[in-house]
């Protein structure tokens, strides 16, 4: 109970780190923050901007405080009110335009990941088994392959396919299932393969082990060594990198969405960068690293359940 | 202890059944959306839109879209094909003095919440545009509004401006009925005159719908009803009109356009838009204030073969900042030719010959070198950088193009470390040359970014302003034209392009150039 206060406040402290980082690198980069937002708004992206529209926009945004002003007077009424402030680019809340785009963004990230789970672990323990033979070897081909390919032209290829020639799933769309489809599969390519590839390794290492060969040789069929002696203890790298991958997958879902079309954070996020809508920039950034420390705070409960000598203070 | 395991095995496969659980979930619920979408009636058009539509106010930036795209508004001053003003709502229009105007509107028009569009509304929706559009206030320049009887408006200007009926052909400007607003002066959904009616916007998928207004003032409207999706990626939109999901979308990869106008039942047509594929040069820079370097560069640039080869004839080699079929356009200036010795005869004059041997000219020790951004924003911009410096360094020169994000191309602006910025600027915001020359090439003009300076083009541009004849004011902006021309502060290298991908049952569709994208007319259907 203890440790898990302590977990809390450090997730919260990080958060809190998270956004003043963010506030303050986005008013590091480059190009004024009133002009961008008016480029993206009202003028088109090539038009110049006036010094009365940029008087403008600064005063309707108080873009001319003092950059600690600003950022305290965000933080205050995130604590006060619970507002995280309004989009400059869709004119709406934030926490709204959240509420719409994340439900996107989790379904389609945690499908990959189940995705990337399930098959990676279920090939890894295959591949393992078969160490050495021409179905092992084509595998690890296989995931070299889902290893390096960049995800929008996995995405791209896949709708070629599926869409195009096969005429199975639509292209676009967003609500039902098939539409998730090919989105969900070239998002988590990456991840399965990363997964299955630490899978095997682990699954290898431990099949090697002592113990194993004692339940070979009291006569044990093969996939009951495997789910009651050797998966539980290869499973622990295993969880540490399906965590870890999260945080590839949600950093993917700003490419897969764009080409999808997907109503997702991560496009939301990146069009909000480049229109300097800082609020909307927060509140992504903010929920992307919540998932982030959630997954990893769940795969760390899952550590003591894996290995009973994990015990946390 | 195995069994106390079990749970969390248990625990782990319920989360990961969750999230296939939140999926199927969502099926269900929205599957009957999708499956309306099929089952809708012939006469409705899915649009994919090249950006993302991030929001439906059309005054307040997304005019573009409510009044050109969705057809939901109309403005006051149409325009035709060579950019002359036309009636749009309002009849006619005459300078009374040179800072008053007086707008006839129509007397037959409803709104599409029944009432009838009268000038007190007009007032209202320019009112409302000035005070919250700083960038059609700017270009307004409006004093006063008075609304004189029901069909007569007077608006007075705080100084001269006679491309004051050529901005109120601008989207943003397009007339909505206070109705947009609720009682509190919020935002609700737009309300026009045009021959579609706003139906529904999907916040999260960002879909607009709209329907045909039976009482359009203009007749007979073809669609029944309009689905428009922004696809803000052009191999998406070519996937999804290839695999029959669009009926209509604009600009697939322009690599891609041949090969999909081969496809049964889809037609690519190319067009020409008010926008140029334009080239600032930094005239504060040393190599670039010589006028013989400027013109040597504008003739080692090879225009037909980029518009060919890279721009896939999606857009023309360019002469000028305007198309030759803009009625004040100087007709009589052709693009550059590629002409190599041309550029060689005026680099050695201008002290620029290679005397190392490294195939780049030099003078006092110097290569010649510059740096070149753009933007990737826009698809035809990264490539043709590329084939522009391979061919300046035929003609000796070394450019280093380099693709960056808009706020840093905007901070290097703003610091003078550059020379060359390759851009899309739009030629016929308002369709008026005053506009443009203005802003580009005065000495203090607000795009003019090369810092171009000359007293000649200043004072014809200041004494065409207060010329209201429209043939002797075009005359001064043509002398403007060809004086530019000769002195290439900025090089012209092609008129933008815009490819139309429809398919072949989407009938009388006509491009208007007006456009500042593509616009939808009244008469396009789709034919069973």
């Amino acid at each position: 109970m203890k440790y898990f206060i302590k977990r809390t406040g450090f997730m919260a402290l990080t958060l809190f780190a998270v956004c003043a980082l963010t506030f303050f690198l986005m008013n590091v980069i480059p190009g004024g923050t009133a002009e961008l937002i008016l480029k993206h708004t009202f003028v088109g992206l090539e038009e110049s901007v006036t010094e009365e529209q940029l008087s403008q926009i600064s005063s309707r945004y108080n873009l001319d405080d003092p950059l600690y002003l600003q950022f305290f007077r965000w933080i205050r009424e995130a604590f006060v009110t619970g507002d995280i402030g309004t989009s400059y680019v869709f004119k709406k809340p934030v926490l709204y335009l959240l509420a719409l785009r994340l439900p996107a963004t989790i379904q389609l990230a945690g499908t990959s990941m189940a995705l990337a789970a399930v098959a990676g672990v279920s090939l890894g323990i295959y591949s393992a088994l078969q160490e050495n033979r021409t179905s092992d070897h084509i595998l690890r081909i296989i995931t070299l392959f889902g290893v390096s390919m960049p995800g929008f032209w996995v995405a791209l290829i896949l709708i070629l396919i599926f869409s195009l020639k096969l005429k199975l799933v639509p292209v676009l769309g967003y609500g039902s299932l098939e539409n998730l489809l090919l989105p969900a599969a070239a998002l988590s390519l990456h991840s399965a393969a990363a997964v299955m590839r630490v899978t095997r390794t682990s699954m290898l290492e431990t099949l090697g082990q002592e113990y194993i060969r004692f339940a070979k040789a009291k006569g044990l069929p093969i996939w009951r060594i495997i789910s009651r002696h050797a998966f539980k203890n290869a499973m622990l790298p295993v969880v540490t990198v399906i965590g870890f991958q999260m945080g590839s997958l949600l950093g993917g879902t700003v490419v897969i969405e764009k080409i999808f079309a997907w109503p997702g954070i991560g496009s939301l996020l990146v069009d909000s960068i480049s229109a300097r809508d800082l609020p909307v920039v927060q509140g992504c950034v903010l929920a992307i690293v919540t998932m982030f420390l959630l997954v990893n705070f769940l795969v760390d409960i899952l550590y003591t359940r894996l290995d009973p000598r994990i015990r946390y203070g | 202890m195995k069994k106390k395991n079990y749970p969390l095995l248990i625990l782990l496969v319920t989360l990961l059944s969750y999230a296939m659980l939140v999926t199927s979930g969502c099926s269900s619920t929205k599957g009957n959306e999708t499956g309306e979408v099929v089952s809708e009636p012939n006469n409705t058009l899915v649009l994919g839109e090249m950006w993302d539509i991030e929001s439906i106010n059309p005054i307040n930036g997304d005019g573009t879209l409510i009044c050109e795209k969705a057809a939901i508004t109309e403005t006051l001053v149409g325009a035709s094909e060579d950019f002359s003003l036309n009636p749009g709502l309002a009849t006619s229009w005459k300078q009374l003095d040179e800072n008053t105007w007086e707008f006839k509107l129509k007397n037959n028009v409803t709104f599409h919440d029944g009432s009838k569009m009268t000038a007190k509304d007009v007032k209202f929706t320019l009112e409302k545009v000035i005070s919250e559009n700083s960038k059609v206030a700017s270009m307004l320049k409006v004093d006063s509004i008075e609304v004189v009887d029901n069909y007569t408006l007077k608006i007075k200007t705080k100084e001269i401006n006679p491309i004051l009926p050529g901005v109120l052909h601008y989207p943003d400007t397009a007339i909505i009925s206070p109705s947009t607003y609720n009682e509190k002066g919020e935002f609700v959904k737009p309300v026009g005159t045009g021959p579609y009616k706003f139906e529904s916007f999907d916040d999260q998928t960002r879909t607009l719908t709209v329907v045909k207004n039976e009482n359009w003032w203009g007749g007979k409207v073809g669609l029944d009803k309009m689905i428009i999706k922004g696809i803000p990626d052009p191999n998406t939109r070519a996937m999804a009109i290839e695999n029959g999901e669009v009926d209509f979308t604009v600009d697939v990869p322009y690599s891609e356009t041949d090969r999909i106008d081969a496809l049964d039942g889809i037609n690519v047509e190319k067009f020409k838009t008010p926008r140029v594929y334009k080239l600032d040069l930094n005239l504060k820079h040393e190599p670039l204030e010589d006028v013989r370097v400027r013109q040597a560069m504008s003739y080692a640039i090879n225009r037909s073969e980029i518009a060919e080869n890279v721009l896939y004839n999606v857009g023309e080699a360019a002469a000028g900042p305007f198309l030759p079929t803009m009625v004040w356009a100087n007709k009589s200036l052709k693009p550059y030719n590629q002409n190599l010795e041309k550029a060689n005869e005026l680099l050695t004059a201008a002290g620029w010959v290679d005397t190392d041997g490294d195939g780049i000219r030099d003078k006092d020790g110097k290569p010649l070198k510059l740096n070149f951004m753009t933007y990737s924003a826009r698809p035809g911009l990264p490539p043709m950088a590329e084939a522009m410096a391979a061919q300046l360094k035929e003609a000796g020169i070394d450019v280093e193009t380099e693709v960056m994000e808009m706020g840093s191309i905007d901070d290097r602006k703003e610091k003078g470390n550059w020379d060359l910025y390759l851009a899309a600027y739009n030629i016929a915001m308002v369709p008026d040359p005053e506009y443009i020359l203005t802003n580009w090439y005065t000495t203090n003009g607000t795009d003019n970014t090369p810092g171009y300076s000359n007293p000649k083009v200043d004072s014809l541009i200041t004494e065409a302003r207060k010329i209201t004849d429209l043939k002797e004011r075009y005359k001064k902006f043509n002398d403007v034209e060809a004086i530019v021309y000769d002195e290439q502060p900025m090089i012209i290298v092609a008129y933008y392009g815009c490819a139309i991908v429809k398919k072949d049952s989407v009938k009388g569709y006509v491009f208007d150039p007006t456009a500042h994208d593509y616009r939808i007319n009244a008469d396009m259907y789709l034919e069973k």
